[in-house]
């Protein structure tokens, strides 16, 4: 239907002075946003910058307060996700919708069902679909159950949902934060094949590596008002983080030689089971990190790092092997026990980092509450609790509601790490393991968490970083150990390798013989 | 600190609203269930459903009738006193079940723990001669043994899910069943039940009973307080019950004792324990995030068994001091049934929305409405049954007071946001 109509306007969808607001805050002041029919446009901004709040105006979820919406220069009123679908409007949410227990074909259909009297007839759907995953190069098994497939092929049942049903504006919300980097590169293509038949995207990121790469213009908020709208070839990622920010950032993680010192840690044939198979999750893993350097495990999710974190912090047990923390053998201690002289930032914070129903005073203590300092005949001495909370919290710059008595659930995903990093480096350890430490974390954060890493490393700490983000790793490391189906490939400098060379180690493609696994 | 900060400018306020809100309507329809029982029934009269609203509200007020036959209210000793010693088992009981919710554990094994608490202070009371030992010291180490049992049976479902992760409900379900059994086996080999009081059987001893063992006529038997002539005493048991400090002057014809003061005492203690004790910090880490408490090196096997050996210590309190209450006589035969005390102490917790204080009022509150109901049915042409079902209203409406509290929470948040625009244009 939507082809039919003529072209009155330059754009297909164009938000015009937008506002809405809520209690005790305005998540949109005055904000405009043009989309072009066939173009994608980025819409760009740190967390809590409105980005969310405005699709969900789009999607008819919310209703603003002032501004109108306008679909082909005519006024349209979105009260529901029903308007919106029947305006050809559709959204692949961060969270996928679909049911895990239907087929993929039958998620599509799920809605929108050809029936013949009461029986649902998937025929003509099925040929639909095939025609369209072919067009668009979506590969999907459409007889697999959802529970059964990746990831990445879920978000591409959720395009060939909105496709089947013929939406012309399509909103992506955060697409990349659940995929792995061969998966990113997929959607990109897909994304950039749909805009050149004609689609409109719309694309939610702050991932500036990818915005530059796919998207023709981005639209930039920050802290719910109108930035600006940039052509992407006239721009550059140095420019739109100043945009988001609001100050100028530092992308390059800034940072002197590094001057190793001491062994701090030593691992040998490091092995930790696995839960999913009968092999070992990490078989035979064996490296050093020494005073003052920044080693950094790489590798794509998935090839053992979780499990060798556990198996090294003690959340899980290891099979075999020996792990020497500051000369004494730690392998087989307790959490407790090993953690007298490891940090750590853990991968997950929801499920390790934080008890996200106690207040910050009550997670800043978490491991320390039993010390001297906080307790006096088991009496959890409060006083001294909130004192060294509030210490923290200045110190780090952790921003909540109410400061040390916020219940850590109401606060932002971006201090809640803040508030993990605060309390993993006051705590002094030799080592410090930081797990994905800057995981959906927007570009002000992920700076300030790097400058910290950085400054322990020059402080003489051992930092043992796992990260998934390539350039993450290239920046910040001074050692890479790239993960491979749960053994060490490949040790690099990152001075000396590349990106696509690192890449080749990640895939498995590459390999260096490390005689014996013993530490190069 | 933060706890009683919250308490008074933030949700405390809101969760105490949403209890009375609820308590409130349950009573409103437990008075519409008995207006209209009232109306289509026949032999009651239109007086008579003003006297069955007036004592369902405040039975324990009244006084009697008058000579016109008019109900009469005042302060009531008896039944002021008979309220606190129901409300003693039940504050225990309602503290089991919050102290374990409050570590993320759902204790419906409180009847179960109950039986195994006051099994063992009955075995303990009845069996040690006071002849030989005060009394006093048997009522230490009755009160304690039942507790300790309490707590032994509540480990059993702790255990289970901490090594094996079972889940705690199904393994209390079958602890309470399998105490039930138990219990009644006990009893039923022994030789506590009561032969004395000849009038009524499948009870056991009250503790308070004297027992003397006796050699009549060369065989030995047992005999109550009056020794036969010619008998031979070979030692006396029994005679062993919570003191009354006083309690039973000031509410005179009632049963209460000393023992809600100890129950009183416990929630006390438990609140202190719960928020502010490194203990307390502990379990309830475990309760709310048990990944986080392992990342941090808190034992959470070991505290999630601590907390339901905990909860069962509580439970089995509330059994010991009931049954060393000195005027109760426990019915052995419990296989087919388990105490009502057990899971009205959930409702308790429910409705205290689990805080330790909190308990002590919504227990007194419970109490309060069984009076009430014996007033009803004593008292006026109404069943006897009618007042469980109010009761039952009430007790399932207590449960409302999550919906309410969110439904509280979206008003003011609707509030503010009304007057949120006008700021904004201000602005």
């Amino acid at each position: 239907m939507g082809e039919r109509v003529p072209e009155s306007s330059e754009y297909v969808i164009e938000m015009n002075h937008i506002t809405k607001i809520f209690p005790g805050i305005i998540a949109n002041d005055d904000i405009t946003l043009q989309l072009r029919r066939g173009e994608i446009h980025a819409l760009l901004g740190e967390n809590g910058a409105g980005k969310s709040t405005l699709m969900s105006v789009l999607f008819g979820l919310y209703q603003p307060e002032e501004g109108e919406i306008r679909k082909n220069g005519q006024v349209v009123k979105i009260t529901s996700p029903n308007d919106a679908t029947a305006l050809h409007i559709g959204m692949v949410h961060q969270h996928f919708k679909l049911i895990d227990v239907y087929t993929v074909l039958d998620n599509i259909i799920l809605g929108a069902e050809d029936t013949k009297g009461i029986f649902l007839t998937r025929k003509a759907a099925r040929k639909k679909i095939q025609d369209l995953s072919e067009k668009y190069g979506l590969k999907v098994d459409l007889d697999a159950k959802i529970e059964d497939i990746t990831v990445g092929m879920q978000q591409r049942v959720e395009i060939l949902k909105m496709l089947y049903r013929e939406n012309e504006i399509l909103i992506f919300d955060e697409p990349t934060a659940v995929l792995t980097p061969q998966e990113i590169d997929d959607l990109m293509k897909i994304m950039k094949g749909l805009a050149a038949e004609g689609k409109s995207i719309l694309f939610i990121s702050h991932k500036l590596n990818e915005i530059m790469e796919v998207s023709d213009r981005i639209t930039v908020l920050r802290k719910g008002k109108y930035i600006g709208t940039v052509n992407t070839a006239d721009t550059n990622k140095q420019e739109l983080s100043n945009m988001m920010v609001g100050r100028p950032v530092q992308l390059v993680v800034q940072k002197e030689e590094a001057r190793p010192g001491e062994t701090v840690l030593e691992v040998s044939h490091f092995c930790v089971p696995s839960k999913l198979h009968n092999r070992n999750a990490v078989n035979d893993v064996s490296f050093k990190v020494h005073e003052g350097e920044i080693v950094c495990i790489a590798g794509i999710d998935g090839n053992g790092q979780t499990d060798f974190i556990y198996g090294l912090t003690g959340l899980e047990k290891p099979n075999s092997g020996s792990v020497t923390l500051c000369g004494k053998d730690i392998t087989q201690n307790s959490v407790k026990r090993k953690s007298e002289n490891m940090s750590h930032i853990p991968e997950d914070r929801h499920k390790h980092g934080l008890i996200l129903d106690f207040t910050l005073e009550q997670n800043m203590v978490l491991q320390r509450f039993l010390e001297p300092e906080f307790q006096k005949w088991q009496f959890i001495r409060f006083g001294e609790v909130r004192k060294y909370a509030e210490n923290l919290i200045e110190q780090f710059d952790v921003r909540s509601g109410q400061g040390p008595v916020t219940q850590v659930r109401s606060m932002s995903g971006g201090n809640q790490q803040k508030a993990i990093i605060a309390r993993e480096l006051d705590r002094e350890k030799k080592l410090i393991i930081a797990v994905q430490p800057t995981r959906g974390l927007d570009v002000g954060a992920i700076e300030y968490i790097h400058s910290q890493l950085v400054s322990q490393r020059d402080k003489g700490k051992a930092v043992l970083l796992v990260s998934l983000e390539l350039e993450e790793v290239m920046s910040l490391s001074d050692r890479i150990l790239v993960f491979y189906e749960g053994e060490i490939v490949g040790e690099l400098n990152p001075k000396e390798t590349t990106v696509q060379e690192l890449g080749l180690y990640m895939t498995g493609a590459k390999r260096q013989d490390r005689k014996g696994g013993e530490p190069a | 600190m933060t706890e009683k900060k919250s308490l008074i400018k933030g949700n405390g306020g809101q969760i105490l609203f949403a209890s009375i809100i609820s308590i409130l309507i349950g009573l409103f329809a437990g008075i519409v269930v008995l207006v209209v029982v009232g109306m289509t029934n026949n032999s009651i009269s239109g007086s008579s459903i003003w006297d069955g609203v007036r004592l369902v509200l405040i039975g324990v007020f009244n006084t009697g009738r008058d000579a016109a036959g008019s109900l009469t209210f005042g302060f009531n000793p008896t039944f002021f006193g008979n309220m606190l010693f129901r409300a003693m088992p039940l504050i225990l009981t309602g503290l089991s079940v919050a102290v374990a919710y409050k570590t993320g554990l759902f204790n419906i094994g409180a009847p179960g723990q109950y039986l195994a608490g006051i099994c063992a202070t009955l075995f303990i009371a009845l069996s040690i001669p006071t002849s030989s030992v005060p009394a006093w010291i048997v009522w230490i180490a009755a009160f304690f043994g039942g507790m300790i049992a309490g707590a032994l049976w509540g480990c059993i479902p702790g255990l289970l899910k901490s090594l094996l992760n079972i889940n705690e409900v199904i393994a209390c379900i079958m602890t309470n069943w399998l105490a039930a059994c138990l219990v009644t086996w006990a009893f039923d080999s022994s030789k506590l039940k009561n032969v004395i009081d000849g009038t009524k059987t499948g009870y056991i001893y009250k503790t308070s009973t004297i027992i003397n063992d006796v050699i009549v006529d060369g065989t030995q038997t047992v005999v109550g307080a009056n020794i036969p002539e010619g008998a031979t005493v070979l030692a006396t048991r029994g005679g062993v019950a919570t003191p009354k400090l006083g309690l039973d002057s000031i509410f005179s014809g009632s049963q209460v004792n000393g023992g809600i003061l100890i129950a009183i005492l416990l929630a006390v203690i438990f609140y202190i324990i719960m928020e502010k004790t490194t203990l307390g910090y502990q379990l309830k880490a475990c309760g709310s995030n048990r990944f986080a408490a392992q990342y941090a090196g808190i034992p959470d096997k070991r505290n999630i068994v601590l907390s339901m050996a905990l909860a069962g210590a509580l439970a089995g309190a509330a059994g010991s001091l009931y049954g060393l209450s000195g005027n109760t006589e426990f019915f052995w035969t419990t296989y087919q049934s388990l105490p009502s005390v057990g899971f009205t102490g959930i409702a308790v917790a429910l409705l205290a929305v689990n805080n330790p204080i909190g308990v002590i009022f919504s227990a007194l509150f419970m109490s309060l409405l069984t009076i009430n109901g014996q007033q009803l049915t004593s008292l006026t042409a109404y069943n006897e049954y009618i007042t469980d079902v109010i009761i039952a209203v009430i007790v399932y409406l207590s449960a409302f007071s999550l919906i309410i509290r969110t439904w509280l929470g979206k008003r003011r948040k609707k509030r503010v946001e009304k007057s949120g625009p006008a700021k904004g244009v201000q602005a």
